[in-house]
C-alpha cells in the first residue's frame, strides 16, 4: 500500500510540474492569466461593450445608479441625500428598487458634522495613529490620461492613491501605504489582496481603505464640481458576505456624512452588495471607488483629496487642541448590532446542529455537557475521578 | 487598538474567540487530541507573525509559518494517517478540483478591468468561494472530514502555485510578490480548512440523520475505525461513563 502511495504522489507531483512548465512556455506575456481556456469564458472586450453594467432605478424608473457589476436582490443603496432603496428585482443589466425611506444614521449624522465645524489639523496627541492604504486591484487606470484602462502592475489608480496620502500627509497623518500589485484584476485579487491587508493591520492603523475606480462607460456619473474644481466624486463599497457588516456599515454612514458636509457631496453613494472586500478584518476597513474608467485621472485624484482632507478628523487622529469627540462610533448601535448578529448566529448554529447531529433536545444537551467536560478536562486532567 | 471605543473592541474579541472555538472543534474531528488542537492553534497564532522567504525564486516569494507550512503540513499528516488508499486518492482528487475550479471560477469568471469591485459576475467573495468549492467538492469526491480539511487547504496552496506560474509569465516587476498564506490565521487557507470540514460535517450529520446512520455494510474496517466519533476514545468521556 505504501509504495503504491508513493507512486502516486511522484505522479502528481510530475503531473504538476510538466502543467507549469507548458503553462510556462505557452502563454505570452501579458496575454491571459496561466491556464486560461481561452474563449471558454469570454474574454475581456465584452467588459466593454454597451451594456455591460447595472443600472438601477427606482419605483418610477428613473436612474440611481450606474455600476460595472452584477447587481442582485437583496443590495442596498444609500444616495449622498440619505435616501436608502433595496433592489427588489434583477432584469438582465436593469434593477428596480424600492425605497425604504430616509436613512436615519445618515441624517443624524449629516446634522453632527454639520454643527460641528470638521476639526482643524492640529499636532497629533500622545500615540500618533495611522491610516493604511492599498489596491486590490492595481491594474485600474483611467483612460483619457493613461490611455488605457488596464496598465498591469503599475496602474493610474496608483496616482490617485498617491494624491490620497499626500492630502492626509498634509493634515500631518502617518499614511501607511502599500503598493504592493495583486495583479491580475480578477476576484481572487482579494484573497492576494488579503495578505497585504493583514499585513497593514499589524501596524495598528485607525482605518484601511482599499481604493479602485469604477468601470461604467459615463464619465458624467461621477463628474461635478466641488468647491470649483473638476473632480470624480466617490462610491463607498460595503460587502454583505461579512459577519460584522453593520459595524463597517456604520463606519461609511460617518466617512458619507463627514465628508459631504465639507466638500458637499463628494461621496456619492453608498453601495451595499455581495462580496467581502476583507472587510472583516476590521470594522474601519472600507472600499473607494475614484470615478470611473472614463474620467480623467486628475478628476479622481482631486476628488479623493477632498475626501481624505476629511478622513482623521471623522477618525479623531488629528488630536487639534479641543477638538471635538467627533469619533460617534462608541454611541452607535451599528457595532452592537454587529455583535448580537455573530453570537446570536454562532449560538443558533451551533445549537441546530447539536440537535441534527444528535437527533433530540436532551441528545444535544449532554453532548453540549460533554463538550464542557472535555473544555475544563483540557485545563485539569481527569484521570482519578472514579 | 488603543484607539477604538469599547464596542468594537469587545466585537473584535468575541469575533476572534468563536472563530478559535470553531477551529478547535475542527481539528479536534481531524483525530488530533485536545491539547495537540490547542498546540496547532497556537503555532497557527505564533507562526503567523513568520514569514520565510522562499530562495532561488524569480518572483519574491514567502511562506507564512502559521497561514502556510502548519495546515499543509497538517494537511500532509492527515494524507498519511488516511483510512484507506481510496480515501488517500480521493482526498488528492479533490484538492485537484479544488484549486482547478477556484481558480476558473475565481480568476476566469469572476474577472475584467472594467468589471468592478469585484467582477460583472461576482457573486461570492473568494474569502467563501476557497472553504465553499473545497468543502464541497471534497464532500462529492472523499465524502470526509479529512479529505474536505486537505482537499480546502492544499487546493488554495496550489492555487498560489498558478498565480505564481502567472506572475513569471508575465515578467512581474520587482514590487510583485506571491505570499503563501501570507494573512496567517486569518488566510483563507485557514479559513478554508476550518469552512470546509464544517461543511462536510453538516452535510454529513444531516444526510446520515436522514438514513439513519452512515452505511457500514461492505465497508473496508479501516474506514470504519474513521467513522466513529472522535470524542468515544477519549478517557474524558468514558470517565463521565463510569461515574
Amino acid at each position: 500500500m505504501k509504495k503504491s502511495r508513493l507512486k502516486i504522489i511522484i505522479g502528481i507531483f510530475l503531473a504538476m510540474v510538466s502543467i507549469s512548465f507548458l503553462a510556462y512556455v505557452l502563454s505570452p506575456p501579458f496575454s491571459r492569466p496561466a491556464l486560461s481556456l481561452k474563449g471558454l469564458f469570454g474574454s475581456e472586450e465584452t467588459d466593454h461593450l454597451v451594456g455591460q453594467y447595472t443600472t438601477i432605478v427606482n419605483e418610477q424608473g428613473n436612474i440611481l445608479s450606474m455600476m460595472a457589476r452584477k447587481v442582485t436582490v437583496g443590495d442596498q443603496l444609500i444616495t449622498d441625500e440619505g435616501k436608502n432603496y433595496r433592489v427588489e428585482k434583477v432584469d438582465e443589466n436593469r434593477a428596480t428598487a424600492k425605497f425604504l425611506g430616509m436613512d436615519p444614521e445618515i441624517i443624524s449624522y449629516g446634522n453632527f458634522y454639520t454643527k460641528q465645524a470638521i476639526a482643524a489639523a492640529g499636532k497629533p496627541a500622545g500615540q500618533p495613529a495611522s491610516i493604511a492604504m492599498y489596491h486590490t486591484h492595481s491594474d485600474e487606470s483611467y483612460v483619457p490620461t493613461d490611455g488605457t484602462d488596464s496598465i498591469p502592475f503599475k496602474g493610474g489608480i496608483y496616482h490617485v492613491g498617491e494624491s490620497m496620502a499626500d492630502e492626509l500627509g498634509a493634515v500631518r497623518t502617518k499614511v501607511n501605504y502599500d503598493q504592493t500589485p495583486h495583479d491580475p484584476h480578477d476576484n481572487n485579487a482579494y484573497n492576494r489582496s488579503r495578505r497585504t491587508a493583514v499585513n497593514l493591520i499589524k501596524a495598528k492603523p485607525v482605518a484601511v481603505f482599499d481604493i479602485h475606480r469604477d468601470g461604467i462607460p459615463d464619465p458624467s456619473y461621477y463628474r461635478a464640481s466641488i468647491s470649483g474644481k473638476d473632480v470624480a466624486r466617490l462610491r463607498l463599497v460595503i460587502g454583505r458576505e461579512n459577519p460584522r457588516m453593520s459595524a463597517n456599515m456604520d463606519f461609511a454612514k460617518r466617512m458619507m456624512a463627514a465628508a459631504n458636509s465639507a466638500q458637499p457631496k463628494v461621496v456619492k453613494e453608498i453601495f451595499i452588495g455581495k462580496g467581502n472586500y476583507n472587510q472583516d478584518l476590521l470594522p474601519t476597513a472600507l472600499l473607494i471607488e475614484a470615478g470611473t474608467y472614463t474620467n480623467t485621472r486628475e478628476e479622481a485624484e482631486k476628488g479623493i483629496a477632498l475626501f481624505a482632507g476629511i478622513v482623521p478628523s471623522v477618525l479623531g487622529v488629528t488630536g487639534s487642541p479641543g477638538a471635538p469627540v467627533t469619533d460617534v462610533t462608541a454611541r452607535n448601535t451599528g457595532t452592537w448590532r454587529a455583535l448580537a448578529w455573530i453570537v446570536g448566529v454562532a449560538l443558533v448554529g451551533g445549537g441546530a446542529f447539536l440537535v441534527i447531529s444528535t437527533g433530540s433536545w436532551s441528545g444535544a444537551l449532554k453532548k453540549l455537557s460533554g463538550f464542557w467536560n472535555e473544555l475544563t478536562g483540557i485545563a485539569f486532567k481527569r484521570r482519578n475521578r472514579l | 487598538m488603543e484607539q477604538f471605543p469599547a464596542s468594537i473592541i469587545i466585537l473584535i474579541i468575541v469575533s476572534v474567540l468563536i472563530y478559535l472555538g470553531l477551529a478547535q472543534r475542527v481539528l479536534d474531528r481531524m483525530y488530533l487530541s485536545d491539547r495537540g488542537a490547542l498546540l496547532v492553534i497556537a503555532a497557527i497564532i505564533i507562526g503567523s507573525f513568520i514569514n520565510l522567504p522562499v530562495p532561488f525564486t524569480p518572483v519574491n516569494t514567502t511562506i507564512n509559518v502559521g497561514g502556510g507550512l502548519v495546515p499543509a503540513g497538517l494537511a500532509v499528516y492527515l494524507l498519511v494517517k488516511a483510512g484507506s488508499t481510496k480515501e488517500w486518492i480521493r482526498a488528492l482528487s479533490a484538492t485537484v478540483a479544488t484549486a482547478v475550479i477556484v481558480y476558473a471560477l475565481g480568476s476566469l469568471v469572476m474577472r475584467g478591468s472594467t468589471a468592478e469591485p469585484g467582477g460583472r459576475f461576482e457573486y461570492i467573495d473568494s474569502l467563501y468561494l476557497y472553504p465553499l468549492v473545497g468543502g464541497l467538492t471534497a464532500y462529492i469526491f472523499g465524502r470526509s472530514r479529512r479529505a474536505a480539511f486537505v482537499a480546502a487547504v492544499l487546493g488554495v496552496l496550489l492555487v498560489d502555485v498558478i498565480q505564481y506560474v502567472w506572475l513569471v509569465n508575465n515578467r512581474a516587476p520587482a514590487a510583485a510578490v506571491v505570499s503563501i498564506g501570507g494573512a496567517g490565521i486569518l488566510d483563507t487557507v485557514i479559513l478554508a480548512g476550518i469552512v470546509a470540514v464544517l461543511l462536510a460535517e453538516v452535510i454529513g450529520e444531516i444526510r446520515e440523520r436522514l438514513r439513519g446512520g452512515p452505511d457500514v455494510e461492505g465497508r473496508p474496517p479501516e474506514l470504519l475505525r474513521g467513522l466513529r466519533k472522535p470524542e468515544l476514545d477519549q478517557e474524558g468521556v468514558e470517565d463521565d461513563e463510569k461515574e
